[in-house]
């Protein structure tokens, strides 16, 4: 029991607060775009809806503190919700803003950026994008080459950033950006906010292996930026990206989404339609997977218990996100087994939430291909997992 | 490490790989799928013209009169360079199926000319229909009729026959039907390995001819065509999963990453090595279940099945390698590497799934010495 917190919160009485608002306040189209979510990223404009939604009811941003609009739920109240919402097919919010920039806002901004941002990244209006990676910077984040020199009270930007989720539904990017070229790499790196309405921007979708188009490549052609846009000091960019990338790495709760997988498995494993059932390994397979999600739970709860909201899980962080992510590739792998040639059907339009018409596939098997081949993802981006290793070698191991 | 091949065999895989290192692009194949066309009809007027198609079919019949080998020299190109028109499906089918009909002449020069796809239609919804099929071949006084369904038949966006398994008053059959027949009708979908599959639906009344085989015939062709189909998809996996591994060690060698080529790191020269070792001891399984089956051994179904699953589980892991070790640009579908991952994927499950060929496998015993 938590000192400031002497009346123990009644979870039973506020997980069933959630799911009558959850029940209420999700329309048919919200639950098909949930159910329909193949990557992190759901259909954008319900996930928009939803933000908005949320952002009535006050829930806009559990995870800030709550004088800039969080909720004040502990710990524990945050996972109900989270866990709520994917057990109700609540769509996913683009999350750039409120995952990754808004801690970051809060952490290093000042109170004017804090007033000019915030509201709009809580509310929804604002969609944010990440700027980090370049074609020829990837796990080498800091040999980055896009420039931005001080000209008077602006940046002048130029350069080009790739792989950058969801830009072409943005209207703000925040970016890396080289302002020293003449210190080590790390050290002449800055931190800024860009609109992206700003003159000299130019932003390329390009598919997926999946045939949706999520990422971008975004160009950069002496862009002009408020220095007032700069978040930290100047050349202090690769502080703030640290900072925001752990919490990236450790902010999102696998476990929910993998017990969520997990429950899907075991209702395929009596199904008739399940081409594994004979596959004397499968159902061992499924047990084992899920005593791994069960440990990887229990490491959440460990580190999460351990830290007060706003903390910085720091290294371990990268820990729970190697297991996390090689556990959601797993479940996505026993899932493409059962479906065998019933998910091979692509069929784009039936991911739209506004779809209720027939598909090729049975209806549990639509979206399996399409998160099977994004789960290869989700050990490059945020980090690959080789990179993530390094890490725990340097900076837990002390190698 | 080179497979052991004969002169001829050296001969027809060059020219085989030649031709569609030259003539089979990897951008044009990605824009002809998006504009919904699975397969190229000059693609196959070329293979026929090559003697691809009847390369299976018996010299009296007019063919070649090659072997497994052989044509597991066309499926591993096919995985090489991602190969959409049916040529493995129609490979097996001739050689495996039709081969049995009363008109095997005709039907199988028109396969050879190029005009006659075949695609065999075994998969019904439901598990316990797949190889004990709903679909039935009915006689009413001297009148057959096909009536049933058959779903996710991969590339039957592109065949013009289906071979069809039904059930019949006799036990299984084999049925030959054309996909514009009066009573067929076929449901076209885009699929993630570029292929286009469909679903049939059937009311049909056929003639004598197009009853392919009956009772014990269409049993034995029934597991003579799902062991050559084990075999050919192991092959093409094969093809594929060596791309993957080339494609990974020539990118690793040009990508710098702090200030070295990615090759250079030892954590993924060791991933790499594994991935070659995985690719090698599958290609063994794959050329000696060819063998087997073309020397007739008493051991061919186990090699068959052998070669599945070890096709399917080295293809599966060493493309999600080569994805992972190219990083983001191997997540976009304008980068080659990751559609051998969707191919792969696909073959995976497809006649057979690996579990499938499992239990299949526990269940044969080895012939004695
Ligand atoms: C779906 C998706 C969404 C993304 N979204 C965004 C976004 O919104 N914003 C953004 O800025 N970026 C985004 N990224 C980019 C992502 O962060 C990069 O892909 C990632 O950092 C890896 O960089 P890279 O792709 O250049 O691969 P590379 O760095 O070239 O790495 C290729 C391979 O080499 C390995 N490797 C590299 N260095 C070493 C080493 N020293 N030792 C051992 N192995 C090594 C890597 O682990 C990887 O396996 C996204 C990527 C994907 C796939």
């Amino acid at each position: 029991m938590n000192a400031s917190n002497p009346i123990p919160t009644d979870y039973e009485t506020f997980r069933e607060g959630v799911r009558a608002f959850l029940k209420d306040a999700l329309s048919p189209e919200l639950v098909r775009a949930g159910e329909r979510t193949t990557s992190v990223f759901s259909d954008f404009e319900a996930g928009r809806k939803w933000q908005s939604i949320l952002h009535a009811k006050g829930w806009g941003a559990p995870e800030w503190p709550i004088e800039h609009g969080g909720t004040g739920w502990d710990i524990q109240q945050r996972y109900i919700f989270l866990e709520e919402c994917k057990l109700a097919n609540a769509p996913n919010p683009v999350m750039m803003g409120i995952q990754m920039l808004g801690p970051m806002l809060i952490h290093f901004g000042t109170e004017a950026q804090k007033q000019q941002f915030l509201p709009g990244i809580i509310s929804g209006d604002d969609v944010w994008c990440q700027g980090y990676s370049e074609p020829g910077s990837g796990s080498d984040l800091a040999s980055l080459k896009t420039t931005a020199e001080r000209d008077g009270d602006e940046y002048v930007v130029n350069g080009t950033k790739i792989w950058t989720s969801m830009a072409h539904h943005s209207n703000w990017i925040f970016c890396l950006v080289r302002t020293d070229k003449e210190v080590k790499p790390q050290a002449g790196i800055s931190f800024l906010l860009i609109d992206m309405a700003t003159p000299g921007i130019t932003v390329a979708p390009f598919p997926s292996l999946d045939g949706e188009v999520e990422q971008c490549q975004v160009f950069f052609e002496n862009v002009r930026v408020p220095v007032t846009n700069l978040l930290g000091e100047e050349n202090q960019g690769w502080t703030v990206a640290k900072y925001l990338l752990e919490f990236e790495r450790g902010g999102q709760h696998f476990t929910i989404e993998l017990k969520k997988q997990l429950s899907k498995l075991h209702r395929l494993m009596t199904s008739e339609t399940n081409r594994a059932k004979d596959d004397p390994t499968y159902a061992y397979r499924v047990a084992e997977t899920e005593i791994d999600v069960m440990a990887l739970e229990q490491t959440e709860l460990r580190i999460k218990g351990s830290l007060s909201a706003g903390d910085n899980p720091g290294a371990l962080s990268s820990l729970v996100k190697v297991s996390g992510t090689e556990l959601g590739q797993r479940c996505a792998e026993l899932l493409i087994e059962a479906a065998g040639q019933s998910a091979i059907p692509w069929q784009s339009e039936v991911l739209s939430p506004e779809y209720t018409g027939e598909t090729a596939a049975p209806a549990e098997c639509v979206t399996t291909m399409a998160e099977y081949i994004n789960s290869r993802a989700t050990t490059i981006y945020g980090g690959t997992a080789e990179i993530q290793r390094g890490i725990i070698a340097k900076h837990v191991l002390g190698l | 490490m080179a497979a052991q091949m004969t002169e001829d065999q050296t001969l027809l895989k060059d020219a085989a790989e030649r031709y569609l290192r030259d003539s089979y692009d990897f951008n044009e194949r990605r824009e002809r799928i998006a504009a919904g066309h699975y397969s190229d009809p000059t693609q196959w007027q070329a293979f026929a013209d090559m003697g691809w198609l009847a390369l299976p079919i018996d010299e009296d019949l007019g063919g070649l009169g090659l072997g497994a080998r052989e044509m597991a020299i066309l499926a591993e190109l096919c995985g090489q360079f991602l190969v959409t028109e049916p040529l493995i499906e129609a490979m097996a089918v001739s050689h495996a199926i039709l081969g049995n009909s009363a008109q095997k002449e005709s039907l199988l020069v028109q396969v050879a000319e190029g005009t006659l796809i075949p695609v065999a239609a075994i998969d019904e919804a439901g598990e316990a229909a797949r190889l004990s099929p709903t679909t039935q071949l009915t006689e009413d006084s001297g009148q057959w009729r096909l009536t049933g369904s058959k779903q996710w038949i991969s590339a039957g966006a592109s065949a013009t026959h289906l071979a069809v398994l039904a059930n019949s008053a006799t036990g299984l059959a084999w049925v030959l039907v054309s996909v514009d027949a009066e009573g067929v009708s076929r449901e076209i979908y885009p699929t993630h390995d570029g292929r286009g599959g469909a679903s049939f639906k059937f009311d049909v009344t056929l003639d004598n001819a197009q009853i392919i085989a009956t009772g014990e015939i269409a049993q034995d062709a029934l597991t003579a065509y799902r062991e050559l189909a084990m075999v050919l998809s192991s092959a093409e996996t094969l093809g594929a999963t060596q791309a993957a591994l080339d494609t990974t060690v020539d990118y690793t060698k040009q990508r710098i990453q702090f200030g070295q080529p990615l090759a250079s790191f030892q954590a993924l020269q060791h991933r790499m090595s594994n991935m070659l070792i995985q690719t090698e001891l599958t290609r063994s399984l794959v050329y000696a279940a060819c063998d087997a089956a073309d020397d007739g051994h008493a051991d061919r179904g186990r090699f068959a099945r052998a070669a599945k699953v070890k096709a399917a589980t080295v293809g599966r892991k060493v493309s999600q390698e080569a994805i992972q070790l190219h990083g983001g640009i191997a997540t976009t579908d304008e980068y080659i590497v990751g559609h051998f991952f969707k191919r792969i994927t696909a073959l995976e499950s497809w006649v057979c799934s690996k579990g499938e060929a499992l239990k299949e496998f526990m269940a044969l015993p080895a012939a004695q010495h």
